[in-house]
């Protein structure tokens, strides 16, 4: 698979953003490849990286559609002048477009796909910053049990690698701690009635309804459950954490939804704050994974700059060697298997149309 | 809640999605009755009067104090969304089916994916790709029964498609241009040998049924909040089903058809388990189709529109 791909003479250095970037969960694509954006032409104005090179974005749109993700996947690998992909978005897509990186030698590093069995395939050129869902779904469940008094819960998920996951994640974590699974179903994706599940689950009463997802269903049904008067708790985890959940939900009935997520209070992170200045100076509001596509490109661009010559084996060589990161979401180190070290996980709720960092889960 | 309560609940639920079935199911019915054409672009006629509602909404609010309340600022909505779903029925008809009048019926079939596609893609470019938060024209309120729950906006769903469908069948029972539609329904070349003018019926049978799936996509959009432009396919799809389950051409078929499958679909999902709520909806579509493929009220009988 080398070929064409060192034949390049053009003094270009691409690096790949893959996302889905139209539909439903546009939006939180778009943060994250507007944030790459940023980190690149931050490396441009500084000079950093191979002498006589700049730097480029490329985004491409694989719709959270797996066979999509494979074609982008495919489309980076031929171009000679992408050096490494930040990407997929969803772990459905990040799993089958692994291989094809693996393949060509590529690095690629997702800043928010969370499925454990990801990093478990042995792909050397695969990297991650988000925490993976064993982690996370079972935070989740501490904290529903510990601080929400969660007795009784119900479990939804999306029926993908991620929704799933976490939510299996979360249902194990919850018995062992003593909490009543009253039941556990998957909803499809695009779908917008949920509204019979959740007649079915108001008659249950839980605590707490707890849903593996993404924002677009996840507004959904906390809109739909209380205008059926169905008061419980709503909890998911980092698929919610988006300001488009809020108001796809509304302010008035997003408050109280508490979420999960990789990382904790930005505002204490004294590198954070420029960074959110420079990306809402040119953007506007900045998205809850904006962070994380930014370090995840800063880091790309740090191991590119290491390698010095635009190749891929190169640098990938010099991920390996990078010892830590010190990003805007935190430190970032590096597993043998490429995820990442620091697994902390905030708990985050909606007050007052915002999502807020509350603590850590525990 | 008890077990009764929890059926009452999911009946209702799934009379409320039915009865917007029914609307944009009347819409294929009536176009297959006249010339035999499964229109597959209905559906995106159908999201297309959502995001024209949301767009009329955001043209008009600026001289209506307030989001909600003012039942004029409403019917203005319903009626800009209608006139301009209608507009572009009459455009999908006179551009992409007319021209093909006559030829072997799975060209018209393939225009009309085309069509869809074109429909679904500009909606995308010109309003963008992603979720579109769906304004609340009417404030909520929230009414029970016990430990049933209604609201506002399903009554009022309920009401604007009830009246439609009324309306409908008067218009086609009683007037003139009604009289012809069944006539051409009957036999077109009979129809255009007595005098009606066929071309002008067939615009009218696209233009009422885009005007019904205009009124659906503005329910559609209040009572769900978010839009998104490919929610015409499934949404599309499910009231084919509801037009092939009251048998399709047939328009007290299609009205059943759709409340019924919307029932169906609630309870199933309610009772079995809602990972198949899509899958007992096509289910349903194959059953149908083996075993009774006329419809509950058969569609070649006489008088089929």
């Amino acid at each position: 698979m080398s070929g064409c791909g060192q034949a390049s003479n053009s003094k270009v250095i691409k690096i790949g953003c893959a996302a889905p970037l139209t539909g439903d969960q546009a939006q939180i694509g778009i943060d994250k490849c507007r944030a790459v954006k940023l980190a690149v032409q931050q490396a441009n104005e500084k000079g950093i990286g191979v002498p006589g090179y700049t730097f480029e974005v490329l985004s491409l749109d694989d719709q959270h559609n797996p066979a999509q993700a494979v074609n982008v996947a495919k489309k980076f690998v031929s171009d000679p002048d992408v050096i490494a992909v930040v990407g997929h978005f969803n772990s459905s897509c990040t799993k089958p477009a692994s291989a094809i990186y693996h393949e060509a030698g590529m690095t690629q590093i997702t800043a928010t796909s969370t499925n454990p069995e990801l990093s478990k395939q042995g792909f050397k050129t695969f990297f991650r910053i988000a925490a993976t869902d064993d982690v996370q779904g079972p935070k989740g469940a501490e904290f529903a049990a510990h601080h929400l008094a969660a007795k009784k819960v119900f479990i939804i998920d999306d029926k993908t690698t991620y929704g799933k996951g976490l939510a299996d994640e979360f249902e194990r974590k919850s018995k062992s701690l003593g909490v009543e699974v009253l039941g556990h179903e998957g909803i499809t994706q695009g779908d917008k009635d949920f509204t019979p599940l959740l007649t079915k689950i108001k008659s249950l009463n839980p605590d707490l309804i707890y849903f593996g997802g993404i924002y677009p269903e996840g507004a959904l049904l906390l809109r739909q459950a209380r205008s059926l008067n169905l008061v419980s708790e709503f909890m998911g985890g980092d698929g919610l954490t988006t300001p488009v959940f809020v108001e796809l939900a509304s302010a008035e009935i997003a408050e109280g939804t508490y979420a999960t997520m990789v990382g904790g209070d930005m505002k204490k992170v004294p590198s954070a704050q420029s960074f959110i200045k420079a990306y809402e100076a040119q953007y506007g509001e900045i998205g809850q994974w904006s962070a994380y596509g930014y370090d995840a490109a800063n880091i790309l661009i740090q191991a590119i700059q290491k390698a010095g010559k635009k190749n891929r084996a190169a640098v990938l060589d010099a991920m390996r060697q990078i010892p830590s990161f010190q990003g805007v979401t935190g430190e970032v180190v590096f597993d043998e298997k490429g995820d990442n070290k620091n697994q902390f996980i905030g708990i985050f709720k909606v007050e007052k149309g915002k999502f807020i960092y509350i603590g850590p889960a525990e | 809640m008890t077990a009764r309560d929890v059926f009452i609940q999911q009946v209702t639920n799934g009379l409320t999605i039915g009865m917007i079935y029914a609307l944009i199911a009347l819409g294929y019915t009536i176009v297959y009755g006249i010339i035999q054409l499964i229109n597959f672009a209905h559906g995106e006629v159908f999201m297309v009067g959502a995001y024209l509602s949301l767009f009329a909404f955001t043209l008009f609010s600026g001289f209506f104090s307030g989001t909600g309340g003012s039942i004029f600022f409403l019917v203005l909505i319903f009626l800009f969304a209608m006139l301009g779903t209608s507009l572009i029925g009459l455009m999908v008809e006179r551009f992409a089916y007319r021209p093909l009048r006559g030829a072997p019926r799975l060209a018209p079939l393939i225009t009309a994916i085309g069509v869809s596609f074109l429909l679904q893609n500009s909606v995308m470019l010109i309003f963008g790709p992603t979720d579109k938060s769906f304004p609340n024209l009417i404030e909520t309120k929230k009414i029970s029964f016990g430990a049933v729950t209604l609201t506002n906006l399903q009554i009022l769903i309920a009401v604007v498609s009830l009246s439609l469908m009324i309306i409908l069948h008067i218009f086609i029972k009683k007037t003139k241009t009604g009289k012809a539609m069944r006539a051409l329904a009957d036999d077109r070349e009979a129809a255009s040998l007595v005098g009606i003018n066929t071309n002008r019926i067939i615009s009218i049978a696209f233009l009422i049924g885009s005007a019904l799936a205009g009124a659906g996509g503005v329910m559609f959009g209040m009572y769900y909040h978010t839009i998104n432009f490919h929610d015409g396919y499934l949404a599309g799809l499910k009231a084919f089903t509801a037009a092939v389950f009251g048998g399709i051409g047939n328009i007290p078929g299609a009205m059943i058809g759709g409340l019924l499958l919307g029932i169906l679909e609630g309870v199933s999902a309610g009772y079995l388990s809602s990972e198949w709520k899509n899958v007992f909806a096509f289910l349903i579509l194959i059953l149908i189709l083996l075993f009774r493929p006329s419809g509950l009220l058969g569609s070649r009988v006489v008088k089929k529109v």
